[in-house]
């Protein structure tokens, strides 16, 4: 109760107290379920709480100006893809028998080391220059503190001059500056679907090449089947090919 | 919020990937600390956007995650394809290209 009345008292006031509260909030939120991520014995556990990252990181999006973002990020991510994920896990009835973990003490000395290595790199290089005071977005008065940080500049002035914030901006650089990635992105989004279609399909389902000899019929009960009631080859039009191959790649049942 | 807490965040939650990629042996939650570290770096790069008062950063990670969702499709239809051939999701296993 405290923090939402905090939360809308600076929502009213214009200070960041209220960015602050959801900052802590989201972040707390986001890193206890990444970390849930990598230590669920289930995966469908572990697939859940990637669900959770993934609204707490767009929670973050809406308090850094981008609610656009935090929308796709709800929509794709949270929505599409876990959903993804979440029935593939479930078609493959894997959800019970992981317990595949790296064995070896030495590899999970060094991998932990090697991801704090890589975490203290990132936040010397990174974070030192931009926790001052002028790095804070949304203050007024940023002359008169410290100088030693970089300086936010904030998403106000870029929204103001392109006439819209969020989807209208995202919108209007989409189809102006950013046209030719837009179309190729659509054209990725195709070749993924064809090649997953490819991918998915089931090899026992597929149409056989009609001057394809099975070299051992017996292994294969539906391939003898289909060689059995096949015409000769100089009796058949091509009309009874087309019609032969089409019925057996649907079921092999009820033709005498 | 000052934006270095942002970068701060984003760079726990990519170690945390990081780490759950060497640790785990499972394909799937490779998949998902895969997309974990990406969602790091789309943070990273909204946030980077507000400091400099430029949105273009914003129109990165909507490509970004365009290209997750494509990167999604294609490897699960990889992993439904590897799980049917070898009927196990450990990483280790898989050590031939062919059969």
């Amino acid at each position: 109760m405290t923090v939402l009345a905090q939360v809308a008292e600076g929502a009213t006031a214009g200070a960041n107290t209220a960015e602050i509260v959801l900052f802590w909030i989201f972040a707390v939120v986001a890193l206890g379920a990444g970390i849930a991520v990598i230590s669920m014995r289930n995966i469908v556990h572990g697939a859940l709480m990637l669900v959770l990252n993934f609204v707490a990181v767009a929670g973050l999006y809406l308090t850094l100006q981008s609610s656009f973002l935090a929308i796709i990020q709800l929509l794709v991510y949270a929505g599409a893809i876990m959903v993804l994920f979440l029935f593939v896990i479930m078609l493959l009835g894997v959800d019970r028998d992981d317990l595949l973990l790296a064995t070896e003490v030495r590899t999970r000395v060094l991998a932990v080391a090697g991801g704090a290595l890589l975490v203290g790199a990132l936040l010397y290089a990174f974070v030192g220059p931009y926790t001052g005071d002028r790095s804070l977005c949304g203050v007024a008065d940023q002359a008169s503190a410290s100088s030693s940080a970089v300086a936010c500049v904030g998403l106000d002035a870029a929204y103001a001059e392109n006439d819209g914030a969020g989807a209208a901006f995202l919108g209007g650089r989409m189809f102006t500056r950013f046209t030719y990635p837009f179309e190729l992105a659509a054209l990725l989004l195709t070749v993924a679907t064809i090649g997953a279609v490819v991918l998915a399909r089931r090899r026992d389902l597929e149409p056989r090449d009609e001057d394809e000899i099975d070299p051992d019929p017996v292994a294969d009960p539906d391939a003898g089947f289909e060689q059995h009631q096949r015409p000769t080859d100089a009796g058949a039009t091509e009309h009874d090919r087309v019609e032969e191959s089409a019925r057996s790649g649907v079921e092999h049942g009820g033709e005498g | 919020m000052a934006i270095g807490y942002y970068f701060a965040l984003s760079a726990l939650l990519f170690g945390i990937g990081f780490v759950g990629v060497l640790l785990r042996r499972n394909v799937i939650v490779l998949f998902m600390c895969i997309e974990l570290m990406l969602n790091s770096v789309n943070l990273t790069l909204a946030a980077a956007a507000r400091m400099w008062g430029d949105a273009d950063g914003q129109v990165f990670v909507f490509f970004v995650i365009v290209v997750a969702a494509a990167e999604v499709v294609v490897g699960l239809a990889l992993i439904v394809n590897l799980y049917f051939r070898r009927g196990t999701l450990d990483v280790d296993v898989p050590h031939l290209l062919r059969y």
